[in-house]
């Protein structure tokens, strides 16, 4: 079991949500409203009156084997419109309940 | 479900139009109410003393009074109350009559109880019909009473249908005086014979056998030839007959007004609407009944059109509607070459119908109508509603651009502007809003524009933030590549508007490093304007061309009705000849009026008045103006020694616009001082060009001839003065003996001399009068005649004796003219004590409205700012933005000089929507600077940047404000001079503070962050030197410290 932490720009949620369904990943959690900018060329999203958009983030826990297929997923799609900003973490689950 | 919403509101939206009623202007609630009092027997100056002095005391108190004004004439007093705008007639009616109730007790006994009548201008003629009749007219005013008259009357919302020029038909019994006096006959004698046999009198009931039969004597007159036979005297046993004596004619009354249409004689049909009709609703059916009518009228009674209120109306309301069109195009097409995508175009261009529609519905339920204000607002709301639709577009386009998909930009990218659409639609709503608050005529006027204004803006502004978003989520798609047409058409407009980006760009860049220039030249801008102004005219109203001109000529009283005929003949055979094709009908009509023509009873009327209409060719085909026509008939007019006063007005006073008139009134209690005064201050006027003719209100004293009888003469032939006078009157204007009775109408029969003999004085002093026992004494024996005048009728305002010299303002001048230079001749003149003159009329109403106009913009500059302040949570901002507003007021100024446009309401106006327009440009510049400065740019380059970057969207707004006014500032159209000031100062205001605005904006945005930073480093080099200066001594001040608290402990 890994974790994928996903934040994007909010205009791909619903694309995300889909691919996500597609890929056979269920469960996740969704935080509608981050803030944030990229490490080098993210714009900042602030939703604030210089930086009006926002981000959202999700967080999704699957199955090891399906990590790789998400994340071409995802680089492609980043790839397509590169100035929305979409990144991807992926880490390790130690215990679930 | 966002689409079925509107599509709702459409089809409710048009339902509502074709609901609408069409007029000229918004309905004009009356504020006028008179009140007549009668007053037999007195003459004028007792009735000024005993009735309305007290009344007007009284009425005086009502509230929302503005002006009492009074004629005190003889028998009757005229109280004209004028109350401010604004306020429900019935409830000041009801206050006059309380008031009325308190004073009627202290009136002199013999008063009557005075009448109340509200005055309503919904009682001018809506339309007029000419009759022309060959051998019917002796019969005309029957055959049109019956079958034009009632069925015209009969329309829902016709009021009064009156008939001039059509003599009533009368029964004359003509008597010969001296066959009289041989039979010792008289016309009483005679009159009450006529009525005791023109009888049916009941005689009860009979039975016969088993039946019942009323019993008749039934003696009325079958023929009025019936009466020749009647006996009127039995001398020496042999019968005298009526026919001996007297002549009986079956004629037409004696005196009436006479009609002429293009000087064929025929008779006039007035039609009259009842108060809040509607005008073109009513035409049209007018018209749609006329040819029913005329297949029951003999074949040679022929009916025409002299004037049609209705067709005023919709000429100025099609123009309109032209312009709209006009407008629309030019918005859309000023889209297409900004954005350069058809279905961006598409979707800014569904939001204008839509605004526009809805605004039906608030039209409808607010009992609006169609009119010139209700539809220039349409016109200028075209160019703003697109404003908002714009800024979302515009970031949805770009978020599309960055990668979205359209449903999630659309969404997202609304959020993103709402809040900021929102607010510089509430600066606009700041605008418009407080228009609905105004009082008085103007208020009335705009209090429609302002509303509309707002619903169409809300309007706007749910469809940007709901609708355009589903369109755009729909249509939009991220274009890589347009068409090769498109390709090929566009790409020029593309390279010259990055081209213009550029060069804007170096020239901002330039005017930011020069900041002390631009201020400067921006000012020294502003002060050559303000010497603009000193140019220009200011009027009330702009006087409109108009296609009905009326006069009315005053030849010496007592000028008899063949001469008045004469001289109307000759001029009418001169203007037709003159105008031609450019004449439509030219009517006039001479003569006095009877009592019962309730229209020509409104108006002035006697034999020596001639009243003309000449209704000239729609505006399209006339090859002449208007206001050259007055000045023509005027000079006419003026070069006939015969004609005493004479009034030319364009318009007729059936809708406003006509022309507008400068009245000085002097107040004074001397008839002689006033008299003169007005005389000379006419005299003067009259010189002036801008002044096209004058006159004195006060009537100059009537001529007349008055039987004075010796009382105590009377005495001894037993008569006294009301007998002496009956016996006059009964011989000169006739007694009614009785009703003739036909067809189930009534005539008079009259007795009277015959014609021949009441021509001269001497017919008079001839008259026979018995006294008591038959004795007869001729009038020169007991009396004499004696020429006097009657003294005028006694004008008061405002509880003061007042004459009146109104000036009318000729063709091409305005109002301050006249004015200034009358106000100049009477400062110079010598006043006696006690007298004063004032100015009023419509310079009154100008003076008043302009001060409401400049209050509410005042108003609505601060609300403007508060709106901003609050919104950039920041007092310099605003401040800057403000700035643009001073130089749309010199753009107005410099246009209307240009064109050599008056100022007036309708400029004004537009000078106060500009403080909303303009003020829209410079948040949308100073917001994108902001936005730069905060994603850290330097200051000069957050400016340059910001201006270069937003210069598109600001041409683009300016733009379709600009060309959606365009038609409405070079319409001809009917009425087009109402709104074309209005045009003019929007497209000069707007055109001037936005080319400065771009400039100005951003180097005084510059200078205040200029001032901040300084100031921030003052601030800083303060907190610094304190630091250093902290880090230097530290060490004293501390050992200083512990030092002073040793001291403290020791002690």
């Amino acid at each position: 079991m890994k974790s994928i932490l996903i934040t994007f720009d909010q205009a791909y949620s619903e694309r995300i949500i889909e691919m996500l369904t597609h890929n056979n990943c269920r469960g996740f959690s969704m935080v509608e409203q981050l803030q944030g900018r990229g490490s080098k060329t993210g714009e900042p999203h602030y939703g604030s009156h210089a930086w009006p958009s926002l981000c959202s983030g999700i967080i999704t826990v699957v199955d090891d084997d399906k990590v790789d297929a998400v994340l071409e997923e995802l680089h492609q799609m980043d790839k397509a419109t590169e100035r929305l900003g979409l990144r991807a973490f992926v880490w390790n689950i130690e215990k679930t309940i | 479900m966002t689409a079925l919403c509107f599509v709702a509101v459409v089809v409710f939206g048009l339902f509502s139009f074709s609901k609408l009623p069409i007029d000229q202007l918004p309905d004009i609630e009356s504020n006028t109410i008179m009140v007549f009092t009668y007053y037999n027997g007195a003459n004028a100056s007792d009735i000024e003393n005993n009735v309305t002095r007290p009344l007007e005391n009284t009425l005086n108190s009502c509230s929302y009074i503005k002006h009492v004004t009074s004629k005190s004439s003889e028998n009757v007093s005229v109280i004209t109350l004028e109350f401010e705008f604004g306020h429900r007639i019935e409830d000041l009616t009801n206050d006059v009559r309380d008031k009325l109730d308190m004073i009627v007790k202290s009136l002199p006994e013999d008063a009557q109880q005075p009448i109340i009548f509200k005055f309503d201008t919904n009682m001018m003629p809506i339309m007029m019909l000419s009759v022309q009749a060959g051998e019917s007219q002796s019969a005309l005013y029957k055959i049109l009473d019956e079958s034009v008259v009632n069925p015209l009357a009969r329309i829902p919302g016709v009021g009064t249908v009156s008939v001039t020029g059509a003599p009533q038909r009368e029964i004359y019994v003509y008597c010969d005086p001296a066959k009289l006096e041989a039979y010792s006959l008289t016309i009483e004698s005679i009159s009450a014979l006529i009525g005791s046999e023109n009888r049916s009198i009941p005689g009860g009931n009979i039975d016969v056998g088993n039946e019942t039969f009323a019993l008749r004597v039934d003696g009325e007159f079958r023929d009025p030839r019936d009466m020749s036979n009647l006996v009127v005297a039995s001398i020496g046993g042999r019968n005298v007959y009526l026919t001996d004596v007297a002549q009986i004619v079956d004629r037409t009354q004696e005196r009436a007004q006479e009609s002429y249409n293009n000087g064929e004689s025929g008779a006039m049909i007035i039609i009259q609407k009842q108060t809040g009709a509607n005008t073109v609703e009513i035409c049209d059916k007018v018209k749609e009944m006329i040819p029913q009518l005329e297949k029951n009228l003999p074949s040679d009674v022929k009916l025409g059109m002299i004037n049609d209120g209705s067709e005023d109306i919709l000429e100025t309301v099609n123009s309109l509607a032209e312009t709209i069109i006009y407008a629309l195009i030019f918005v859309i097409l000023v889209v297409y070459l900004f954005t350069g995508r058809w279905r961006a175009t598409l979707v800014v261009s569904i939001t204008i119908p839509l605004s526009l529609i809805a605004s039906f519905i608030y039209l409808l339920i607010t009992d609006g109508s169609l009119n010139i204000i209700s539809l220039s607002c349409l016109t200028i709301a075209i160019g703003m509603v697109v404003d908002d639709t714009i800024v979302v577009l515009e970031n949805i386009t770009t978020h599309i651009e960055r990668g979205s998909d359209p449903k999630m930009a659309a969404i997202y990218a609304t959020n993103e502007v709402a809040l900021s659409v929102m607010a510089s639609t509430l600066t606009i709503f700041a605008v418009f809003f407080p228009l609905t608050m105004i009082s008085g005529m103007t208020g009335i006027l705009f209090k429609q524009l302002g509303g509309m204004m707002c619903v169409i803006i809300a309007i706007s502004l749910i469809v940007s933030l709901t609708l355009t978003p589903m369109l755009c989520s729909r249509m939009l798609k991220l274009e890589k590549k347009g068409s090769r047409l498109h390709t090929i058409l566009y790409s020029p407009i593309q390279k010259a508007l990055d081209k213009l980006d550029v060069w804007y760009g170096r020239r901002i860049d330039h005017a930011v490093r020069h900041r002390k220039l631009v201020v400067f030249a921006c000012l020294a801008l502003f002060i050559a304007s303000l010497f603009a102004a000193k140019g220009l005219k200011s009027e009330f109203f702009p006087s409109d061309e108009q296609s009905r001109i009326s006069a009315t000529i005053y030849l010496p009283m007592n000028t008899n009705v063949d001469r008045s005929r004469n001289l109307a003949h000759e001029l009418s055979d001169l203007w037709m000849s003159r105008y031609g094709k450019d004449l439509k009908m030219c009517n006039f009509r001479v003569g006095a009026a009877d009592d019962s023509n309730t229209f020509a009873s409104m108006q002035t009327n006697g034999t020596h008045i001639i009243s003309f209409t000449l209704s000239l060719v729609e505006l399209e085909q006339r090859t002449i103006k208007s206001d050259d026509v007055v000045a023509q008939l005027r000079a006419d007019l003026n070069a006939r020694p015969e004609i005493e006063r004479f009034m030319v007005t364009a318009g007729g006073g059936m809708s406003m616009g006509g022309q507008s008139t400068a009245d000085f009134e002097i107040y004074g209690y001397d008839f002689e001082e006033t008299d003169s005064i007005a005389a000379n201050l006419m005299a003067y006027m009259k010189t002036l060009p801008g002044v096209g003719e004058a006159f004195v209100s006060r009537e100059q004293y009537q001529p007349e001839y008055q039987v004075v009888f010796d009382r105590e003469k009377l005495a001894q032939h037993g008569l006294n003065l009301s007998t002496a006078a009956t016996f006059l009157r009964n011989r000169i204007y006739g007694a009614t003996a009785s009703y003739f009775r036909e067809d189930g109408e009534e005539y008079y029969i009259k007795v009277r001399y015959a014609p021949e003999y009441r021509t001269e004085l001497e017919d008079i002093e001839n008259i026979l009068l018995y006294g008591s026992g038959n004795n007869a004494v001729r009038v020169r024996d007991i009396g004499h005649l004696e020429e006097s005048f009657t003294p005028p009728t006694i004008q008061r305002k405002d509880r003061q004796r007042v004459n009146t010299v109104s000036c009318v303002i000729a063709g091409g001048h305005a109002l301050s003219e006249v004015v200034e230079a009358g106000q100049a001749y009477i400062d110079n003149m010598d006043m006696p004590d006690g007298v004063t003159v004032q100015i009023s009329g419509d310079y009154e109403d100008q003076q008043e409205s302009f001060s409401d106009m400049g209050v509410l913009a005042l108003l609505i500059i601060l609300l403007v700012f508060i709106v901003m302040a609050a919104q950039f949570e920041s007092l310099t901002l605003p401040f800057i933005i403000m700035f643009s507003i001073p130089f749309a007021l010199s753009g107005v100024l410099i246009a209307l000089w240009l064109t050599g446009t008056s100022l007036n309401i309708m400029s004004i106006l537009g000078a106060i929507m500009l403080i909303g327009i303009v003020v829209k440009n410079g948040i949308v510049l100073i917001d994108y600077t902001r936005l730069c400065r905060e994603r850290g740019m330097s200051v000069i380059t957050a400016a340059v940047n910001g201006a270069q970057r937003r210069l598109r969207p600001v041409l683009m707004t300016t733009l379709t404000t600009i060309l959606g006014m365009v038609p409405m500032a070079l319409s001809q159209g009917q009425g087009s001079a109402m709104w074309r000031p209005l045009g003019v100062s929007v497209i000069g205001g707007l055109t001037v503070s936005t080319v400065l605005t771009l400039v100005l904006v951003p180097v005084l945005y510059c200078i205040m962050q200029g001032f901040a930073i300084k100031k921030g480093r003052k601030k800083h080099r303060k907190n610094l030197e304190l630091q250093a200066y902290w880090a230097e001594n530290k060490s004293n001040i501390m050992h200083e410290r512990v030092a002073l608290k040793k001291q403290k402990h020791n002690q």
